[in-house]
C-alpha cells in the first residue's frame, strides 16, 4: 500500500504499541494477524503506527471511521479484551505535556476535531497486558486473546457494511520482531557474492 | 520550601520525572530521571547487524527512522562501507524532512500552548491580528477572515465548557503575557500547522515505502530502486511529487515558523536571561555529501564554558576525538558498574534502588565528553556552525538575532541564545537552515539520477573477526549515537546513546548535574502548584525518553501528576 492510498482510505484501523516491550506490542501484532488472514476492501488501510504520539493525526483525519487496537492499562484479567466507543476516550483526562509521547489518543482526537477534520466514529478495541517487560512477544493470554481481538475487528466492520474476506490460505503471520536471535554462524546470502548496485528486497 | 515533582502517567511507566525544591519563588535544586528501564539495546545481541535497523526503529515511536539511520551508519562504519550517492541523498532527504516535521510539531503542538493563553482568544480583534500577522510575512493564511473562523472555533469550545485539547493548560497564569491578538494568531498558525507536518512526513513516506516506519534502508545503501522510466520505482513523477511537497513546507517553514518563532522570543527577552545550564556543546556532522561520508552540509563540533571562540570540530564518526571522546557513567543511575565505561564496552546491568535524592535517582545513564556533560540539540548545532562560519546558519541566526531584537527593543546577542528561549529560537533557525538543504539535496539527487547514475546500494561483506564501528546522525533532539561490535556476522554489542540521555542526563561521578538538572537552577515559580516555567524550560529541550511505553489508561487513575510536597 503506497503513502498515498493509505491516506484515502475511509476507515483506518490502527495498531498502537511497541513491539520491544512483551505485550505492548499487541497492537502491531493484530494488524499483521489482519493482514494474513483477510483481505479487506480498497478503502480500508491496516496500519501498525508503533509509539506515535501527534503523529498519529495523521492517520486519524479525515477517517470516517478509525478502530484502534492497543494495550489498555485497566483492572481486569490479563488477556481480556475491552472495546470503548468514542465517549469513553472523550472522558480520559489529560496529562501534562513533557515528552512528545505524551499527547496520546485523546489528546489527538481532540486536535483533529479542533481542525474540523477529526473521523466520524471512533472505536478503542483494548486488551489487559500480561507484562509490559523487555523482549519481543506476546504472553499467551494476550496471544490468545489477538486470535479473537482480528475476528472481534472483522465483525465491527461488518456491522457497518464492510466485509473482509478471510484468505483460503492464510500466510503466517509476519511479526518479524518475534524472531529469536542468531546465535550460530551468519549464513552468507547469494547475493553477497556480487555486488549488483541494487539491494535484494527481503 | 516546596518540592515539585512532574511525574505524567499517561502511560504507566516509562516517562521523564522532574523533581525541583523551590524556594523564594526559585528553583534551588533539581533531578531529572528517566522512570523506565532503558536495556533495550540487549535485545540487539545475537542479531542479524542487517536487520538491526529495522529493532532499533522501534526504540522510539517518535524518532523512529533516526534511530533506522543511526544503526545502518554504525554497521556500515564498522565495516569501512562507502554507500553509492543516490543513497546517501534519498537518506539525507528522509532526514531532513523528518526533522521538519518533528520541528513544526515541537514548536506549535508540544510547546506553544507555554506561552499562548488561548482564553484570551475571545478577546482579540481579527482585524488587529492580521495586521499584525502581515507585518511579521507574507504569508497567505493570516487574512482576517481566517482569524475571525479560527476565533469562532475557540470561542464555540471555551463556551461549551469542554476543553478538550486545552484542558490541561495553565491559562491566566502571570508568566502568560501575549496580548489577545498574538494569542489568535499563534493558535491559527497551531491549526494550520497540522497539515504542513502531515506533508513533511509525506516526503518520509514517498522515499521510505511507509511511515512512521520506513522500509527502503540496507546496510549498504537504500532499497529504492531507480528507474526513470518504470511506474514501480523511484522514477520522475515520484521526484516531482516530493518536489512538490516540499515546495509547500520550505515556506511554511520560512514565513511561518521562523517568524512566530522569533516573535514569541521577542515578546518574551527576560527568558533569554534564564535556563542556560551546562554550557558545553556537542554537535555531530551530518548530511554526508560523498560515498565514504568524510563531507558533511552540516557541520559538528564541540565548545565548551559557553565560549563560542573555543570551538573544536568533530570531522565525521571515524574522528577519534568524537570517537574515543564518549563514555557513560552510571554513579546515580540503577545499573551496576564501576566508572565511565565506553560505549563499546558499555553494559547495561539493572541495579533498582528507590529514587535517593543523593544515590540513584534514575534509569538514564551519564554521558560524559573529555569528561564534561554536554547539551545536546538544535541549540548546539546552531551555536556550533555558527562559530565554524557555516554560512546558511550565519545567514538565519543574523536574521532571527535582528527579528528578536527588533520585537523586544533590546539587543539580544549570539551569547544570549545560551538560554530557554535560545533553544525555542535555534530550533526554529535550524529548520530554516534545513528546509534550503531540502531544495539542495533533491537537486543533488536529480542531477546525479539525470547523469547516468542509478545505483543504490553497495553489498556489504561480514569477516570473522570483530570489527566497532559508531553510527551517528545530528537528530531533531541532537546527537545520536549507535555503538556496534559485529563479530562473525553478529552483533555482539549495541549500545545507543540518545540525545535524551546526554540532556537529560543525572549527576555524575564528581556530582555534576546533567543539562536538564542545571538549566532548571534559578528557573523562576510564581505559583509552585503550576509550575508553567519549570515546563518551559523542560520543553525548550524536547525531552523524549526513548522506547516509551504505549498503554493507554482507560480509567483515568489521574493521581495529582504535579505534587507539591
Amino acid at each position: 500500500v503506497t503513502a498515498a492510498a493509505e491516506a484515502q482510505a475511509r476507515i483506518a484501523v490502527i495498531g498502537l504499541g511497541n513491539v520491544l516491550l512483551g505485550d505492548d506490542g499487541f497492537g502491531p501484532f493484530v494488524i499483521e494477524l489482519l493482514r494474513a488472514g483477510w483481505e479487506f476492501p480498497e478503502d480500508v488501510v491496516l496500519v501498525d503506527v508503533g509509539t506515535p504520539g501527534l503523529g498519529l493525526v495523521t492517520y486519524l483525519d479525515n477517517r470516517e471511521k478509525v478502530i484502534l487496537v492497543d494495550a489498555v492499562g485497566a483492572t481486569g484479567y490479563a488477556g481480556e479484551l475491552r472495546l470503548y466507543p468514542n465517549e469513553d476516550l472523550q472522558k480520559m483526562s489529560l496529562q501534562p505535556r513533557v515528552s512528545p509521547h505524551d499527547p496520546a489518543v485523546q489528546e489527538t482526537l481532540w486536535i483533529t476535531e479542533l481542525a474540523g477534520c477529526g473521523p466520524r466514529e471512533v472505536l478503542l478495541l483494548g486488551v489487559i497486558p500480561e507484562s509490559l517487560d523487555l523482549g519481543a512477544g506476546l504472553s499467551a493470554p494476550v496471544r490468545q486473546a489477538a486470535s479473537a481481538a482480528a475476528a472481534l475487528v472483522v465483525s465491527e466492520l461488518a456491522k457497518g457494511g464492510t466485509i473482509a474476506v478471510p484468505q483460503p490460505n492464510p500466510r503466517i503471520p509476519d511479526a518479524w520482531w518475534m524472531r529469536k536471535p542468531h546465535r550460530g554462524t551468519f549464513p552468507a546470502l547469494p547475493d553477497e557474492r556480487r555486488d549488483t548496485g541494487t539491494a535484494p528486497r527481503s | 520550601m516546596a518540592r515539585i515533582t512532574i511525574d505524567p502517567i499517561t502511560r504507566i511507566e516509562g516517562h521523564l520525572r522532574i523533581d525541583a525544591v523551590v524556594e523564594d519563588g526559585q528553583v534551588q535544586k533539581a533531578w531529572a530521571s528517566g522512570t523506565m528501564w532503558r536495556g533495550i539495546e540487549t535485545i540487539m545481541r545475537g542479531r542479524d547487524p542487517r536487520e538491526a535497523w529495522l529493532f532499533a526503529q522501534r526504540f522510539c515511536g517518535v524518532c523512529t527512522t533516526v534511530h533506522a539511520i543511526a544503526s545502518v551508519r554504525a554497521v556500515e562504519d564498522a565495516l569501512g562501507m562507502e554507500i553509492p550517492p543516490n543513497a546517501q541523498y534519498i537518506r539525507n532527504l528522509i532526514l531532513i524532512s523528518h526533522a521538519l516535521h518533528d520541528h513544526i510539531v515541537h514548536f506549535y503542538h508540544l510547546s506553544a500552548l507555554d506561552w499562548v493563553d488561548v482564553t484570551t482568544i475571545p478577546q482579540a480583534d481579527p482585524g488587529k491580528a492580521s495586521s499584525i500577522a502581515e507585518s511579521l510575512s507574507d504569508w497567505t493564511g493570516n487574512s482576517r477572515q481566517e482569524m475571525a473562523r479560527v476565533q469562532k472555533k475557540v470561542v464555540g469550545l471555551l463556551e461549551s465548557g469542554q476543553l478538550g485539547i486545552f484542558a490541561n493548560g495553565y491559562w491566566g497564569h502571570p508568566a502568560m503575557k501575549l496580548i489577545p491578538e498574538v494569542n489568535l494568531l499563534a493558535l491559527a498558525h497551531y491549526l494550520q500547522a497540522l497539515d504542513f507536518q502531515r506533508k513533511a512526513n509525506q516526503v518520509v513516506g514517498v522515499l521510505g515505502g511507509k511511515t512512521p516506519h520506513i522500509q527502503n534502508l540496507a546496510v549498504g545503501g537504500v532499497m529504492n530502486a531507480i528507474n526513470l522510466d518504470s511506474l514501480a520505482t523511484l522514477n520522475m513523477d515520484r521526484l516531482y511529487m516530493l518536489k512538490v511537497l516540499l515546495d509547500e513546507v520550505v515556506p511554511f517553514v520560512q514565513q511561518v515558523y521562523f517568524p512566530d518563532a522569533c516573535a514569541i522570543a521577542g515578546f518574551y527577552p527576560e527568558w533569554f536571561d534564564i535556563g542556560a545550564g551546562v554550557k558545553n556543546y556537542l554537535a555531530v556532522p551530518d548530511l554526508p555529501t560523498d560515498p565514504a561520508s568524510t563531507t558533511f552540509d552540516l557541520p559538528g563540533g564541540t565548545i565548551f564554558d559557553g565560549n563560542i571562540e573555543s570551538v573544536r570540530r568533530i570531522s565525521g564518526a571515524r574522528d577519534d576525538y568524537f570517537r574515543q571522546g564518549v563514555v557513560e557513567d552510571v554513579t546515580h543511575a540503577w545499573y551496576k558498574g564501576r566508572g565511565p565505561q565506553h560505549p563499546w564496552k558499555g553494559e547495561t546491568d539493572p541495579d533498582y534502588t528507590d529514587f535517593q535524592d543523593e544515590g540513584k535517582y534514575t534509569w538514564v545513564k551519564a554521558p560524559r565528553f573529555e569528561g564534561k556533560p554536554m547539551q545536546v540539540g538544535p541549540l548546539s548545532n546552531v551555536l556550533i556552525g555558527y562559530a565554524l562560519q557555516h554560512e546558511l546558519t550565519r545567514k538565519w541566526t543574523d536574521l532571527a538575532l535582528a527579528r528578536v531584537s527588533a520585537i523586544a527593543q533590546r539587543p539580544i546577542t549570539i551569547d544570549k541564545m545560551q538560554s530557554t528561549m535560545g533553544r525555542y529560537l535555534a530550533r526554529a533557525i535550524r529548520a530554516a537552515v534545513l528546509s534550503e538543504l531540502a531544495l539542495r539535496h533533491w537537486q543533488l539527487l536529480v542531477s546525479n539520477i539525470s547523469s547516468g547514475d542509478s545505483r543504490t546500494f553497495s553489498a556489504p561483506h561480514f569477516s570473522k573477526d570483530p570489527v566497532e564501528g559508531v553510527g551517528v546522525h545530528e537528530a531533531p533532539r541532537g546527537s545520536l549515537s549507535h555503538w556496534v561490535i559485529v563479530r562473525d556476522g553478529i552483533l555482539s554489542n549495541y549500545q545507543a546513546v540518545v540525545p535524551t540521555t546526554w540532556n537529560a542526563s543525572p549527576r555524575d561521578q564528581h556530582d555534576v548535574p546533567g543539562p536538564y538538572e542545571a538549566a532548571l537552577l534559578n528557573n523562576p515559580v510564581a505559583n509552585p502548584e503550576k509550575p508553567l516555567e519549570l515546563l518551559r524550560t523542560v520543553h525548550s529541550f524536547d525531552p523524549c525518553m526513548a522506547c516509551a511505553i504505549h498503554t493507554l489508561d482507560v480509567e483515568g487513575r489521574t493521581t495529582a501528576t504535579v505534587k507539591v510536597l
